[in-house]
C-alpha cells in the first residue's frame, strides 16, 4: 500500500499538483488509522493531505479516479496470468527503434505507472514557457495540435506493436490470456488517448457564480460603454466624477477615524517614564487602514478598450485610496504605462497610451504570450498585498491560453479579479478562453456599463 | 473514547448536534489522531465554525476562539504585558524596592540587586494571555478555533506557522512555552484569498459545500425539533430552488435554520406563497435578492 501511495504522489506531482514530502509522510503515517477497504475514508485521507484548495481538488478527483479506478480495476479482473506479459510488452515497447520519450512513457503507463505520461502531458500544456517570443503567425494557432502530434504517433506505434506482439506470441500464450491481455492493454491505450485529447478536469469545474450588481444608475447605468452617444458620454463623466468624490470622502472619513483610534496604553506609559510615571501625553494607536496595491493588466484591442479606459480613469482618479496603482496595457505583450498616468491627467495619459509607438495595436491579441512575458518581466510587481485586475475578453486567437501562469500570478497575489466587457452569454464561444481563466480567478465580473463599473470600484475601495 | 475511529467520530459529532458526511468525520478523526490542524474551506454559512463547536462539545473541551481580521497582530492574538499593572505594583511596592537597594555600596550594586529581582516584574502575573497563548498554556486540552483566517494579514499568517507547527510560543522574558496538550485546531477560511502553501502544508484540508437535500433536512429536523416532517421537506426543497436563482448572497444552512425557526414561531404548517413573501427577510440579506425571489415565488413554492 505504501508503494501505491508513493506512486500516486509521484503521478500527482507529474500532473502538476504540488505535494510536499511532508504531506506524503503524513498520509502514510495516518494510513493505518483508517479502514482502507472503505473507499470514502481512504479517499478522504488522501484528499485532506494532497488537495489543499478548490482548484487542486478538481485535479485531485480526476487523478484519483484515473489512478485507483481506471488503472486498477481491469488488473483485478484479469489477474495473474496477464501480468507477466504486460511486463514483457513494456520491455518490448521500450526497446523499439527508434526510441522516443513518448513511447517509453506510454510503456510505463500501460504497466500502471502513469507518472511519466502525465508529466509528458503536463509539459505539453505549458510548453513554450522557456521560449518566450516563440514562433508567431499563422502556425501559432495550431500549436497545441502540433505539440500533441508526436504523442499521438507514439500511441499509434504502441497499438501496432501490441498487434505485432500478440501475433508473435500466438503459440506461446494461451488464447484466453491473450484475449484478456489485448482487452486490458487496448483499454489502457484508450485511456491514454482520452487523456491526451485534453479532458482537463479544470474545465469541468464550475467557476464561482458572478455576483449580482447594485443598480445605482438608471438608464445611463445600463447602456454598454461602447454604445454611448456623445451626450451620454458627458453625463457618464459627471456621474463618474461624483462617484469618485463620494468614495474619496468615505475613505477619507475612515482614515481620519482610524488615525484617532484607541489610546495606546503601552506607548503612553512608556512615554510617561520621562515624566516620572505621570502620563502627560496621551498616545493613540495609529494604524492607517491597509491600502491595497493594484496592478491592472489591460487588453487594449478594439472592443475591450472602451471599457478599459473608463476603468483606468476611475482607478487613477482614486489613486490616493490605494497604495500604488501600476498599469500595463497589452495586445500581444505587456507594456507598462504607469508613467503616463503619473505624469499627466488621466485623459491626456490615455491619449498618450493610444499613440504609444511601443504598443503594436495592429497585432493579433495573444493572452498566452502576454502572460508569459508578464511573468518574465514584471512578476515582481505582484506581492501578497497586490490585487491584480485583468480587463479583457479572453479572446486569444486560438493561441495557447497559458492559464497555468495566471494561476501562478494568483498564488502570488492577494486577489485576482477578471473583468470582462462581454456579456456572459458570449463567453466560452469561439476563441474565448474564459472557461480556463475564470476558474482560476478569485472573482470574475462582467464590466460593460456604469452600474457594473461603479459596483466593482466600490468593492475595491471600501 | 469519543474519537477512536471514524465511525465513533461520526457518532460523537452527531451526538453533539452536527450531522456530517463520512468525509468530514474522516478528516476530523485524522486530525485528532495526528494532532494536526484542520483548514476548513467553503461558502459562508455551511457550518465551518459550527464544526469546531461540535468538536469541542463532543470532546467535552473548552473552545477558544480567535477571530481574524485585517490588522490583527500578535499582541491581540498571543500575549501582552500588562504595563499598567506592572506600574501600579512598582508604585505600591516602592518601599520594598528602596529596602532592597538600601545599604548598597555603589550604584552598580543597587542595580545588581534590582536585576536579581527582575523576575518579579516579568512573571506570568503580569502576562495578559490572548487566545493563542491561552490555548497553549491551558492545563486541560482545548479546541482552538481560528476563524476567517483568510481575513488576516500575510504577516500574521507567517506568525501562525510557528505556533501551528510546534505548538510552542517564545516569550523573550520568560522563555519558550510548550503546549501541555496539543490543542485540536480548526482554521476556517471563506476563500477571500488563498492561504500560503506553507500554512496549507501544515494542515489537513477539508472543503465543506452546500449539503444535499437529504442532509439538510436531517440538519433542520435535528436542530429545530418541533418542525413537522412535511414542512421540513418543503423548506429544504424551496431552499434548493432559491439557491439556484442568481442571488447576490446565496442563502446557506444557517439561513435555512433561521427560516425554520421563524416558521415554527409563526406556527405555520405549510409553505405557501404568502408565507414565503412575509418571511423573505430571513433568507435574503439584500433588497435585490428579495425582489428576485419575489418574482420567482410561484416556482419556489410549487410542491407536488
Amino acid at each position: 500500500m505504501d508503494v501505491m501511495i508513493h506512486r500516486f504522489a509521484a503521478a500527482a506531482r507529474a500532473a502538476g499538483l504540488r505535494i510536499a514530502t511532508s504531506e506524503v509522510l503524513d498520509a502514510l503515517a495516518l494510513l493505518p488509522r483508517v479502514d482502507i477497504l472503505d473507499e470514502a475514508q481512504f479517499a478522504a485521507l488522501l484528499r485532506a493531505n494532497f488537495a489543499k484548495s478548490r482548484l487542486e481538488r478538481a485535479r485531485f478527483e480526476h487523478l484519483y479516479h484515473l489512478f485507483f479506478h481506471e488503472l486498477r480495476e481491469d488488473l483485478h479482473a484479469s489477474s495473474a496470468p496477464v501480468a507477466p506479459h504486460v511486463e514483457d510488452f513494456r520491455r518490448e515497447l521500450i526497446s523499439l527503434e527508434p526510441p522516443s520519450e513518448a513511447l517509453s512513457a506510454i510503456a510505463d503507463f500501460l504497466a500502471a505507472d502513469p507518472a511519466a505520461y502525465l508529466e509528458l502531458l503536463n509539459s505539453l500544456q505549458s510548453e513554450g514557457r522557456g521560449a518566450a517570443g516563440g514562433p508567431r503567425g499563422a502556425g501559432a494557432n495550431l500549436g497545441g495540435l502540433v505539440r500533441r502530434l508526436p504523442v499521438l504517433r507514439a500511441l499509434q506505434r504502441a497499438r501496432e506493436a501490441l498487434d505485432g506482439f500478440l501475433a508473435a506470441n500466438r503459440s506461446r500464450i494461451h488464447w484466453e490470456t491473450r484475449r484478456d491481455l489485448e482487452r486490458h492493454l487496448a483499454g489502457r491505450l484508450e485511456t491514454a488517448r482520452r487523456l491526451l485529447a485534453g479532458e482537463d478536469p479544470l474545465r469541468r469545474l464550475t467557476p464561482t457564480p458572478l455576483p449580482a450588481v447594485t443598480e445605482t444608475y438608471g438608464e445611463l447605468g445600463r447602456t454598454p460603454f461602447a454604445n454611448l452617444s456623445p451626450g451620454e458620454r458627458v453625463r457618464l463623466r459627471e456621474a463618474m466624477a461624483q462617484l469618485v468624490r463620494r468614495l474619496r470622502d468615505q475613505t477619507g472619513l475612515r482614515t481620519k477615524a482610524r488615525s484617532r483610534g484607541l489610546p495606546d496604553l503601552k506607548r503612553t506609559l512608556r512615554g510617561a517614564v520621562r515624566t516620572q510615571g505621570i502620563p502627560l501625553e496621551l498616545r493613540f494607536r495609529r494604524r492607517p487602514p491597509r491600502k491595497g496595491r493594484i496592478v491592472v493588466l489591460c487588453d487594449v484591442s478594439g472592443s475591450v478598450w472602451s471599457t478599459a479606459r473608463f476603468m483606468l480613469v476611475m482607478l487613477y482618479a482614486l489613486q490616493d485610496c490605494f497604495d500604488r496603482v501600476r498599469s500595463f496595457v497589452f495586445v500581444d505583450a505587456p507594456h507598462e504605462v504607469t508613467r503616463h498616468f503619473d505624469d499627466h491627467e488621466a485623459d491626456r495619459a490615455l491619449t498618450e497610451v493610444l499613440h504609444d509607438p511601443a504598443v503594436p495595436y495592429g497585432a493579433p491579441t495573444d493572452y498566452g504570450r502576454t502572460l508569459r512575458l508578464f511573468r518574465h518581466r514584471h512578476l515582481d510587481t505582484v506581492t501578497k498585498k497586490t490585487t491584480v485586475i485583468v480587463i479583457g475578453d479572453g479572446r486569444s486567437n486560438y493561441g495557447n491560453p497559458e492559464e497555468a501562469i495566471l494561476g501562478e500570478i494568483r498564488d502570488r497575489a492577494r486577489r485576482l479579479i477578471w473583468l470582462n466587457p462581454e456579456p456572459e452569454a458570449f463567453w466560452n464561444s469561439g476563441d474565448s478562453e474564459m472557461r480556463s481563466y475564470a476558474v482560476l480567478c478569485n472573482e470574475v465580473r462582467v464590466c460593460q456599463n456604469l452600474n457594473q463599473l461603479a459596483d466593482i470600484v466600490r468593492n475595491l475601495v471600501l | 473514547m469519543p474519537f477512536s475511529d471514524v465511525e465513533a467520530t461520526r457518532q460523537t459529532l452527531e451526538a453533539a448536534g452536527y450531522a456530517c458526511s463520512p468525509e468530514i468525520a474522516t478528516v476530523v478523526f485524522l486530525a485528532a489522531v495526528a494532532g494536526k490542524p484542520v483548514l476548513v474551506e467553503g461558502p459562508a454559512g455551511v457550518g465551518k465554525t459550527e464544526l469546531a463547536k461540535a468538536v469541542a462539545r463532543g470532546l467535552g473541551r473548552e473552545l477558544i476562539r480567535l477571530q481574524c481580521y485585517e490588522g490583527l497582530d500578535e499582541t491581540k492574538a498571543l500575549y501582552e504585558w500588562e504595563y499598567a499593572k506592572q506600574l501600579l505594583y512598582t508604585q505600591i511596592a516602592r518601599e520594598k524596592i528602596s529596602d532592597a537597594v538600601s545599604g548598597a555600596a555603589s550604584l552598580g550594586e543597587a542595580m545588581e540587586r534590582i536585576a536579581a529581582e527582575e523576575d518579579a516584574f516579568f512573571s506570568e502575573r503580569f502576562l495578559l494571555a490572548r487566545p493563542l497563548l491561552k490555548a497553549i498554556r491551558s492545563p486541560a486540552p482545548v479546541v482552538l478555533l481560528i476563524d476567517e483566517v483568510d481575513k488576516s494579514d500575510p504577516e500574521f499568517e507567517a506568525f501562525l506557522l510557528e505556533v501551528l507547527s510546534d505548538f510552542q510560543v517564545t516569550i523573550p522574558e520568560l522563555g519558550t512555552r510548550k503546549a501541555l496538550h496539543v490543542p485540536f485546531v480548526v482554521l476556517t477560511s471563506n476563500n477571500y484569498r488563498d492561504m500560503s502553501d506553507a500554512l496549507k502544508r501544515r494542515c489537513l484540508h477539508l472543503y465543506i459545500d452546500y449539503p444535499d437535500a437529504e442532509t439538510e433536512r436531517g440538519i433542520v429536523c435535528r436542530r429545530i425539533p418541533g418542525l413537522s416532517r412535511r414542512l421540513a421537506e418543503q423548506l429544504v426543497a424551496a431552499m434548493g430552488r432559491i439557491r439556484a436563482l442568481d442571488l447576490k448572497k446565496t442563502p446557506s444552512i444557517s439561513e435555512t435554520l433561521d427560516w425554520a425557526q421563524a416558521l415554527l414561531s409563526l406556527q405555520v404548517d405549510s409553505l405557501s406563497r404568502e408565507v414565503v413573501l412575509s418571511t423573505l427577510n430571513v433568507i435574503c440579506k439584500y433588497r435585490q435578492d428579495a425582489q428576485r425571489v419575489r418574482q420567482e415565488v410561484e416556482r419556489v413554492v410549487k410542491f407536488p
